[in-house]
């Protein structure tokens, strides 16, 4: 399919989303809530980022709701820490995927802003998302429409979107990358059914087809006895189907077990398998542990060392997301609906709070860790 | 195996997955109290979901399982 059908394809879904007859219900079912939360990332590099989100969603009359979502990241990747002048030092920097330009041995910090908002009516909703930050603006419009089969057992949902990422590299003294664009057109289709009072089964397919600069424009590959900056090709296509069940088991527990499969027209080619069990502790305070598997194969261009500047076929890459890899995460996590420890406080027992742990690590001898917690507050 | 056959064959389980739902006994509403609890329902993991996906898309080479593109970002 051709980019310019695609793309009439999500005009059209975007205006039936806003033209489609609305439910004859008056009143919304759910509460207002609003949420917020803070996360923290560091990794086995020394890099950081601190997460503070915040998300509101408004239910309004005649079956529709409104979503806003925001999010303030700030990263910090630590200066270069070999000794000035000695060749790990020039490696570091001649390596680096982040800008350098003058002093390699100071701390390097940028931020990220990123704002979305949906609007959803009946069995459509349209949103707009945006990106920012020095270097890089991302916005995506998108669109899905979802229908009810088999006395509400079933449900389909179709959804697409197109993203276009304006890239504007910062100085860097060993590279010399141009302002550049992205496109992402996006579809997807999920079908999520109702299989027993105590399972759930939702599986699908996505399409994604991606065009325009797809390398870190700092980033140099050694290659013929010189550094050579890094060149991935200009499209890629990547599709993954996947499958997840959640089981409720009869000790107030369940158990989610999800598979995806994914592959690309570069390569790559991934298998993740993930779990989850979820126990109630007490009346509305629930612990979670989680494991994930993963595991993919590298791009054809992928190579440890290039023999020749010209890479394979013209393309060369130091990322290591694009070699063979595997990884783990286990994560646990606690959930607290205030609710049954407070009945008769009238905002306390209105909130949710909980706290996740994550320890992932993988084959290229890198591990992070993550620490996120937050609050759900349900408005009267 | 290659690839894009996996993906092939994924689809042609996913596909007689959604044929043999149709052929049982679709779930009254009054018998899916256990299915809207937070520990069971994909609702309340959504966005939990959507945030791992885009810190795992900064960390490996593949992308999607939860149904959306997600945002983009410098950090792919």
């Amino acid at each position: 399919m051709s980019p310019r059908v695609a793309l009439t394809l999500l005009a059209a879904g975007l205006a039936s989303a806003g033209a489609v007859p609305a439910f004859a219900q008056e009143a919304a079912d759910e509460p207002q809530v609003a949420g917020t939360l803070v996360r923290w990332f560091t990794d086995s590099d020394h890099v950081s980022v601190r997460s503070l989100s915040g998300d509101w969603v408004w239910p309004l009359a005649r079956a529709s709701a409104l979503t806003f979502h925001y999010n303030n990241e700030k990263v910090l990747i630590p200066a270069v820490s070999a000794p000035p002048g000695t060749q790990d030092a020039i490696d570091a920097i001649t390596t680096a995927s982040r800008p350098i330009s003058g002093n390699a041995f100071e701390d390097f910090v940028k931020q990220r802003n990123e704002v979305e908002g949906e609007y959803a009516r009946g069995p459509a909703a349209v949103n707009y998302y945006v990106s920012s930050e020095a270097d890089y603006v991302a916005q995506q419009l998108g669109g899905r429409w979802s229908r009810d089969f088999r006395q509400q057992s079933a449900n389909l949902s179709l959804g697409s979107s197109y993203g276009w990422d304006q890239i504007a590299p910062a100085q860097d003294d060993d590279t010399n990358t141009g302002d550049a664009r992205k496109t992402t057109l996006h579809w997807n289709a999920v079908m999520t059914e109702v299989v027993s009072p105590s399972l759930l089964l939702r599986y699908g397919v996505e399409y994604n087809l991606v065009n325009g600069l797809q390398h870190n424009p700092y980033r140099n590959v050694y290659a013929g006895g010189t550094n050579v900056p890094e060149r991935h090709p200009d499209a890629r296509q990547r599709r993954d189907a996947f499958v997840r069940a959640n089981q409720a088991l009869p000790n107030r527990a369940s158990l989610k077990l999800s598979y995806r499969l994914y592959n690309d027209d570069w390569g790559v080619t991934s298998h993740e398998v993930g779990t989850r069990l979820s126990q109630y502790v007490t009346r509305g305070l629930s612990a979670r542990w989680e494991y994930r598997w993963y595991t993919q194969t590298a791009a054809t261009f992928f190579r440890d060392s290039y023999a020749s500047v010209n890479g394979v076929g013209g393309y060369l890459t130091g990322d290591y997301r694009l070699g063979e890899l595997s990884s783990h995460l286990f994560g646990a996590a606690l959930r607290a609906d205030l609710e049954a420890f407070a009945p008769t406080r009238a905002f306390v027992r209105r909130m949710t709070l909980w706290v996740d742990l994550e320890r992932y690590f993988n084959s290229n001898n890198y591990s992070a860790n993550v620490v996120e917690t937050g609050v759900d507050f349900r408005f009267p | 195996m290659k690839g894009r056959p996996c993906i092939l064959a994924l689809v042609a389980v996913l596909l007689a997955l959604a044929a043999g739902g149709c052929a049982t006994v679709p779930v009254k509403p009054w018998q899916r109290e256990r299915l809207v609890d937070p520990i069971v329902a994909f609702k309340s993991e959504a966005r939990e979901d959507a945030r791992k996906m885009k810190t795992f898309e900064a960390r490996e080479g593949s992308t999607g399982g939860v149904g959306g593109a997600g945002g983009g970002c410098a950090c792919k």
